[in-house]
C-alpha cells in the first residue's frame, strides 16, 4: 500500500482534474447521459490521489502539510477540488467544475513552479507558523471562491439582461445565491488576511526576539504584496457593506471579488516567479530552527 | 405474427371531424369489447386524446390483424361516423412503418407540441385500458412497453421535452428562478386579473412561492381572485405601498397606459432597500415602462421577451429531433429483431425437444448395457451428452438470431423443418 502511494504523482491528480475539466467543457456544446458520472468519477479519482499524496507528503517528507509553498499550493488547491467536487454533487446542473478546476490546475503549476523545500521548523515558532499559513490559507481559498461568486453573477446578470434562457445542461446558479457567496466571502477574506498579517507580525516578534532575525522584513515583496492585498479586502469589504441597501450593490460586491482574484493571482505569479527571503532560513547560524509560514 | 395500425391525427383530420372521432373512457372501453368479439384470436389497443385517434391490432396467426382499412371502417362505426368522412383522413400502416409511428407517438415527436410529455401518460392509459378491456396479448404488450421505453431514451438522451415553451413556464421557471433562489420568503405581487396571472402563479407556487398579494382596480375582483387563487387581497389605492414590499411583481391588467411610470418607480426606489425586483409584465400594452429595466436591480421583462425565449426553446427542441429520430428508429430495428426473433422458437423449441428425446432414448440403451455404471458416472455420462447437444444447436439458433435482425428468417426456418423434419 504504502508502495502504491509513494507512486502517486502531481502528474497523476493534474491528469485527473484536466480530464474532468474537458467533459465540464464539453456541457457548452453537447448533451450526454453519461458525461456528469464521469466528470464525478475523474474528479473524485484526482482528489483520492491527491488526498494519499498530501498525506505520503506530511508523513515523509515534511512534518505538517502547510510545510513548504509546494505544499501550501497543493493544500489550498486540494481544498478547492473538495469544495468543487461536492458542489457539483449537489447541484449537477451547474457547471461549478468550469470555474472552479481551471483555479485547482493554477495552483497545482504554481506549486510546481514554487519551492519544495521545508520552512525551517522549531517548536517555539511552529504554532505561529501554522496558524499565520493557515489564515492566509483562508484568505486565498475565500478570494477565490467569491471572485468565482463575483464572476459568476455578473455572468448571469448580463444572461437575464439580455433576456436569454438558460442552456440546457448549463444552469447558473441564481444571482441570489452568488451574491451571498461573494459578499460573504469578502468578509471572510478580510478578516482571515488581516489575522493572516497580524499573526505574521507576531512571528517576527517572536522570532526577533529568539534572535532569528534582526529586523522585520517590511521591504520584502511579499510582506508587501500581502500587506497590499490585505488592506485592499479590507476596503472592498468596507464598500460591499456601504453599497449593501443600495440596488447597485450587488454588482459592486461581484466586481470588487473579481478584482480580488485578479489581485490574489497578479501574487501568487509574483511569488512564484520573483525572489524572496520570506519564510527562508535566517542567513545568520540560528540557535533554534526559523518558524514554519504561509507562501502567500 | 403482425402488427398494424390505422389512425388519424390533428396534422390529416379536421377538428370536427377529431371531436365526433374520440372516445371517452367508457367509449373505448366499449369499443375494444366489440372488437375482441368481432377479431377473435386479435390483439388491440386504443389511443384516443384531443389530437389523434389511433387503433393498433396485432395477431399471432399467419393471416395477421385484420387490414388497416377494415380497422378504419370499424372506428367510423363504432363512432357513428360515415365511412366516407374518415377514408380520406385516417391512414394505416403495418410492420416497422406501425412500430416506428407508435414509437415516435409515445416520445411526442408527431405531437403539436413538439416532445410535450403527456403523451407519454395517455399511451400508457390506452394500453391500462386495453389491459382492463382483455384485448391485449403478448403482442402489443412487447409493443408498448417498447414504446414506453423509446419515449424515455428520448427524454432522457435528448434535450426534446426539455425546453419550456409557455410564457408563465419560461418566466417562472427561466428568468425568476434566475435572480431568486427560493420563492418561500418572498413577496409576490399580482396586478391585475389577467389570464396568465394564475398560470403564472401555479408555477411559482410550485416553486415555494406562499406570500401572495393580489391588487385590483376593483376591489370586489382583487378580493375574488385572491380567495380563488389562495392568496391575499391588497389595497390598490396603496399600490405604491405593495411595490415597496414585493419582491416579484405579474401585472396582466387591461389598463390602457402604463401603470407604473419611470418617474413613480423612481419615488419608491429608495424605499426598496436596495432588494432586487423580479417584474414579468404579462400585460399588453404594457403596465411598466420599459425604462424601469434599465434600473439596477430590476429585471423586467415582457410578453414579447418571453415569447422571444420560448420561440428560442422552440428552435431548440427542432434540433433534437435528429437525435430522437435515431433513437427511435434503433428501437423499431430493436423490437422488430425480437418480434421476429419470436416467430423462430417454436421451431427452437421443436428441435431441441427432438435432439433431447433421441439423445435420452440413446442413454436408456447405453446404461442398459452397462449396468456397472455407477450413478456418478451415469450423471457424468447426461451431462456430456447435454453439453453435446448444446454446443451442435449452437450454430443454428445463432444463424436464426442474426437472421431476425433482418427481418422473419422464414429460408432458414423452412431449411430446418425439411432437414430435421420437424412440424410447422
Amino acid at each position: 500500500m504504502a508502495d502504491f502511494i509513494s507512486r502517486i504523482s502531481v502528474v497523476c491528480f493534474a491528469a485527473s482534474y484536466a480530464v474532468a475539466l474537458g467533459f465540464e467543457v464539453t456541457r457548452l456544446w453537447f448533451r450526454s447521459g453519461v458525461r456528469g458520472v464521469t466528470m464525478v468519477g475523474f474528479a473524485t479519482a484526482g482528489l483520492l490521489a491527491h488526498t494519499l499524496y498530501l498525506f505520503w507528503r506530511a508523513a515523509t517528507v515534511t512534518a505538517l502539510p502547510l510545510s513548504s509553498a509546494f505544499d501550501w499550493y497543493l493544500l489550498a488547491a486540494w481544498l478547492l477540488a473538495a469544495g468543487s467536487l461536492w458542489m457539483t454533487l449537489s447541484n449537477p446542473r451547474t457547471p461549478v467544475g468550469l470555474f472552479v478546476l481551471p483555479v485547482v490546475l493554477g495552483l497545482i503549476g504554481a506549486a510546481e513552479l514554487s519551492s519544495r523545500e521545508p520552512f525551517p521548523q522549531s517548536p517555539a515558532t511552529q504554532t505561529w507558523g501554522v496558524i499565520h499559513g493557515s489564515f492566509n490559507l483562508a484568505m486565498s481559498v475565500a478570494i477565490v471562491l467569491g471572485g468565482l461568486a463575483g464572476g459568476m453573477w455578473l455572468i448571469q446578470a448580463g444572461r437575464l439582461a439580455r433576456k436569454q434562457a438558460p442552456l440546457q445542461g448549463f444552469r447558473m446558479p441564481s444571482l441570489e445565491k452568488m451574491s451571498l457567496w461573494a459578499s460573504r466571502m469578502v468578509v471572510i477574506a478580510a478578516c482571515a488576511g488581516g489575522s493572516g498579517f497580524l499573526s505574521g507580525m507576531i512571528l517576527n516578534a517572536v522570532n526577533r526576539r529568539r534572535g532569528l532575525l534582526e529586523t522585520v522584513p517590511w521591504n520584502d515583496p511579499v510582506v508587501l504584496r500581502m500587506g497590499t492585498l490585505v488592506v485592499w479586502l479590507i476596503i472592498a469589504a468596507a464598500i460591499s457593506r456601504l453599497f449593501s441597501h443600495r440596488p447597485e450593490g450587488r454588482r459592486v460586491t461581484a466586481v470588487l471579488s473579481l478584482v480580488s482574484l485578479a489581485m490574489l493571482t497578479a501574487s501568487i505569479l509574483w511569488g512564484v516567479l520573483g525572489t524572496t527571503q520570506h519564510g527562508m532560513p535566517p542567513q545568520q547560524p540560528v540557535v533554534a530552527a526559523p518558524p514554519v509560514g504561509g507562501a502567500a | 405474427m403482425s402488427l398494424t395500425f390505422v389512425g388519424g391525427s390533428y396534422r390529416t383530420v379536421p377538428i370536427e371531424l377529431r371531436e365526433r372521432l374520440a372516445f371517452s373512457a367508457e367509449q373505448a372501453s366499449e369499443a375494444l369489447g366489440r372488437f375482441r368479439r368481432e377479431f377473435p384470436g386479435n390483439e388491440a389497443v386504443l389511443l384516443s386524446t384531443c389530437n389523434r385517434v389511433e387503433l393498433y391490432a396485432a395477431a399471432e396467426q399467419r393471416q395477421g390483424p385484420p387490414p388497416p382499412d377494415e380497422l378504419a371502417m370499424f372506428l367510423a362505426e363504432c363512432r357513428g361516423v360515415e365511412l366516407a368522412a374518415v377514408n380520406s383522413v385516417l391512414a394505416g400502416d403495418h410492420g416497422p412503418a406501425a412500430v416506428k409511428h407508435l414509437f415516435s407517438v409515445a416520445a411526442g415527436l408527431d405531437s403539436m407540441v413538439l416532445g410535450e410529455p403527456q403523451i407519454v401518460a395517455q399511451v400508457k392509459q390506452a394500453w391500462q385500458l386495453a389491459v382492463a378491456s382483455g384485448t391485449t396479448g403478448p403482442l402489443t404488450g412487447e409493443l408498448f412497453q417498447a414504446a414506453l421505453r423509446a419515449a424515455k431514451r428520448v427524454a432522457s438522451e435528448t434535450a426534446l421535452g426539455r425546453e419550456r415553451l409557455s410564457i408563465p413556464s419560461v418566466a417562472v421557471a427561466d428568468f425568476a428562478a434566475g435572480v431568486f433562489e427560493r420563492f418561500d420568503d418572498k413577496r409576490v405581487l399580482l396586478i391585475g386579473a389577467g389570464k396568465m396571472a394564475a398560470e403564472t402563479l401555479r408555477y411559482l407556487r410550485d416553486a415555494g412561492a406562499s406570500d401572495v398579494r393580489v391588487v385590483n382596480r376593483t376591489a370586489g375582483r382583487a378580493s375574488e381572485l385572491a380567495t380563488r387563487l389562495g392568496a391575499t387581497a391588497g389595497d390598490y389605492r396603496d399600490l405604491i405601498g405593495e411595490l415597496v414590499a414585493a419582491d416579484l411583481i405579474v401585472s396582466t391588467t387591461g389598463a390602457t397606459e402604463p401603470v407604473v411610470t419611470l418617474a413613480a418607480f423612481e419615488q419608491i426606489d429608495a424605499q426598496r432597500q436596495g432588494r432586487p425586483l423580479v417584474v414579468l409584465d404579462l400585460a399588453v400594452p404594457r403596465d411598466f415602462e420599459p425604462a424601469i429595466g434599465a434600473r439596477p436591480g430590476v429585471w423586467l421583462y415582457s410578453v414579447d421577451d418571453l415569447g422571444q425565449a420560448c420561440e428560442a426553446n422552440r428552435r431548440r427542441r427542432q434540433r433534437e429531433m435528429p437525435a430522437a429520430w435515431t433513437i427511435i428508429d434503433e428501437e423499431t430495428r430493436r423490437f422488430m429483431g425480437d418480434l421476429h426473433h419470436r416467430s423462430t422458437v417454436p421451431v427452437i423449441e421443436q428441435l431441441r425437444a427432438g435432439w433431447n428425446e433421441t439423445g435420452e432414448a440413446e442413454l436408456d440403451r447405453l446404461f442398459r448395457k452397462l449396468p456397472e455404471l455407477d450413478e456418478a458416472a451415469r450423471e457424468e455420462i447426461r451431462q456430456a451428452f447435454s453439453r453435446f447437444a448444446a454446443k451442435m444447436l449452437h450454430p443454428p439458433l445463432a444463424s436464426l438470431r442474426s437472421e431476425s435482425h433482418a427481418g422473419p428468417p422464414h429460408g432458414l426456418l423452412d431449411a430446418l423443418r425439411r432437414l430435421f423434419d420437424l412440424k410447422e
